[in-house]
């Protein structure tokens, strides 16, 4: 067990090595949780609620267009009468003001029925009780942005009329409390009404429209067979399980994932190519010692084991300060990429999670293994008899 | 230490060793026939380029002769696989070095008890070994110290510890005095004249004529050729 002093010979250039592996680690990690960190926070936030399918306009996903659905509550009740379905929630979203003395401060309403609903938690004050039509929830950001409390009173303006700018519908609600909206970017001003409120503002209350409905199978396992038989009786409408819908997401981030690929395996080459060429210099270095520890008997095997070791050692010790920068510079790199405008805050880039640790942990380990090979053979491969008539002149 | 007795530990036959130097054949041995008894203590003498060097390493299997075999203990070399030829040179032969080749990262006691792990002897056994050796050659108070901590005297006897770690049957010592001043020298000379009263057997390659003369027998070397020998 010699390998920690070997590194100690010459610690200026131990310690820039291991700095090296430290920062090509670092962009692997990175490169491993961004491959498919986005993906997975994606689904963690679509099931967090436990509703696993998304019905939508035809041939859009949630909340990519404007386009909404006719006739709500009868299609509501058609899903519900799916043997499958235990759940279905409708979900409007349009544009809102609320009047702030002589300012309109723009806001973004999600129409639910609070019932049943799949887009925020409380944070504070009470829910919405089901049919209250006076009654709204604020978003922190708005809460604050208003000056609002449960139990005050808020004036939300659905339409302006484009010539006067004038208030076309107006509705005076109650703030029930401060919810976390679980789809909203960071710092968005939104507010959750019940549906009819939010279609009123909007002036679609008379066609019943919304933009979406969210349902919860059964069970988990249920939710593809009872996607499939809506997707075959709706055929007008968009029907698609949380898995399709990853998919889909995973196909607009494919580029995405091949850059993380492609980065990610450069820096494994270049830790590949540090741990050799630094192992390289040092046994060329060393080579008298080893062929003399070859003519006192030490086995190829030992010399081999002691130069991977070595290696190994190096991309440990360089490994583990990489994965606690890795971690870092995700954590600050998260937090740029997350302040994006209409992604969800929800989203993160780089989810950490045990799995992928594990793997960049294994995969630096043969890494530092591997790279020690070549040098490893020279060292053993060495001609004794040679070797020492070059160092005796 | 074992008394000396008069069998042949190791033996040359026709040693012949060719090999290639900027485009011509080089003859570094022409046929060197060779036998040392336990106990004995020979030294090969001879100038630069005789083949003094080349005949010691063939006699511990670092290298491989042209033609010709070598016995160590009764033991062709020439068939052993690499493993155990290895094996052999750990058990049954000793070197010591010119420039010594200790481990610089090891201590004196760690250099020594390093033939010993690679033989798998146990700790606490190769531990109590190490000390004694390095007291025998007069080490005692320099245990723990680093290589590079050691003058060039001490570090040659930390070699020579090293090379009886594994009660070898003989010891071959290649130009041990070389780098070492007078004085320095003059104890390692002592040592090897102790270690052989002690029974143990000694090829030693020299230019060193006071080491030469405490030899039981002299080989001169020209040419590839033992042209002489003598005992002392």
């Amino acid at each position: 067990m010699t390998w920690w002093r070997n590194l100690l010979r010459h610690p200026v250039r131990s310690a820039l090595a291991i700095a090296g592996i430290t920062v090509t680690t670092a962009m692997l990690l990175d490169m491993v949780l961004l491959a498919g960190g986005i993906e997975r926070s994606f689904e963690r936030l679509l099931l967090g609620r436990g509703y696993q399918i998304r019905i939508s306009p035809s041939g859009t996903l949630p909340f990519d267009t404007e386009a909404t659905i006719p006739g709500a509550t009868g299609l509501r009740e058609a899903f519900k009468a799916d043997s499958g379905v235990a759940g279905v929630a409708p979900l409007l979203g349009a544009s809102a003001f609320a009047r702030t003395g002589d300012t309109l401060v723009a806001l973004f309403a999600y129409g639910i029925d609070p019932a049943e609903q799949g887009i925020y938690q409380m944070v504070s004050g009470s829910d919405l009780a089901a049919g209250d039509t006076i009654g709204v929830l604020l978003g922190a950001p708005a809460a604050t942005r208003l000056g609002a409390v449960a139990g005050d009173t808020v004036v939300l303006v659905g339409r302006l009329d484009p010539q006067l700018a004038t208030a076309l519908i107006e509705r005076r609600l109650i703030v029930r409390g401060v919810a976390r909206l679980l789809y909203d970017s960071r710092g968005q001003l939104s507010l959750a009404a019940a549906l009819p409120v939010v279609q009123s503002l909007a002036g679609i209350r008379e066609d019943d429209r919304v933009s979406a409905f969210v349902l919860r199978a059964r069970s988990d396992g249920q939710a593809e067979s009872v996607t499939l038989r809506l997707r075959s009786a709706h055929p007008d409408l968009e029907v698609n399980s949380v898995t399709d819908m990853v998919r889909h997401f995973r196909e607009r981030l494919v580029y995405f994932r091949q850059l993380s690929y492609i980065l990610g395996t450069i820096s494994l080459i270049v830790t590949i190519l540090l741990v050799a060429t630094l192992m390289t210099i040092t046994v060329n270095e060393r080579l008298g010692e080893i062929v003399t520890l070859r003519a006192i008997g030490v086995s190829r095997a030992t010399v081999v084991r002691s130069v991977m070791a070595e290696g190994a050692a190096l991309t440990i010790l360089g490994g583990g300060l990489g994965i606690l920068l890795g971690l870092a510079t995700a954590r600050y790199l998260d937090a740029i990429l997350t302040t994006f405008p209409g992604l969800p805050a929800a989203i993160s880039f780089f989810v950490p999670d045990a799995d992928r640790l594990l793997l960049a942990a294994l995969v630096l380990l043969l890494t530092g293994v591997g790279a020690g090979v070549y040098p490893a053979i020279v060292a053993a491969r060495a001609s004794i008899a040679e070797t020492l008539r070059a160092e005796a002149t | 230490m074992s008394s000396p007795s008069r069998e042949a530990v190791l033996r040359a036959i026709d040693l012949r060793k060719d090999y290639p130097m900027n485009g011509e054949t080089v003859h570094a041995l022409r046929g060197v026939s060779l036998d040392v008894c336990a106990g004995e203590y020979v030294a090969i003498v001879g100038p630069s380029g005789s083949g003094k060097s080349t005949l010691l390493q063939l006699l511990g299997g670092l290298d491989e002769p042209s033609s010709g075999s070598v016995l160590v203990d009764g033991v062709a070399l020439a068939g052993l696989a690499d493993s155990a030829l290895t094996r052999l040179r750990l058990t049954r032969l000793g070197f010591v070095f010119q420039r010594f080749h200790l481990l610089p990262v090891l201590s004196a006691i760690e250099n020594v008890e390093l033939p010993m792990s690679e033989a798998g002897v146990g700790r606490a056994e190769r531990r109590a070994r190490a000390v004694e050796l390095l007291g025998y050659v007069g080490l005692a108070g320099r245990v723990a110290h680093r290589a590079t901590q050691l003058s060039g005297g001490e570090m040659q006897r930390v070699a020579i510890a090293r090379a009886l770690a594994n009660r070898p049957a003989v010891i071959l010592a290649d130009e041990p005095t070389g780098e070492l001043d007078a004085t320095t020298g003059r104890g390692v000379l002592d040592l090897f004249r102790r270690l052989n009263q002690d029974g143990t057997t000694l090829v030693v390659i020299t230019h060193d004529e006071h080491l030469a003369a405490e030899a039981g027998r002299v080989i001169h070397m020209l040419d590839g050729h033992i042209v002489e020998q003598r005992q002392g």
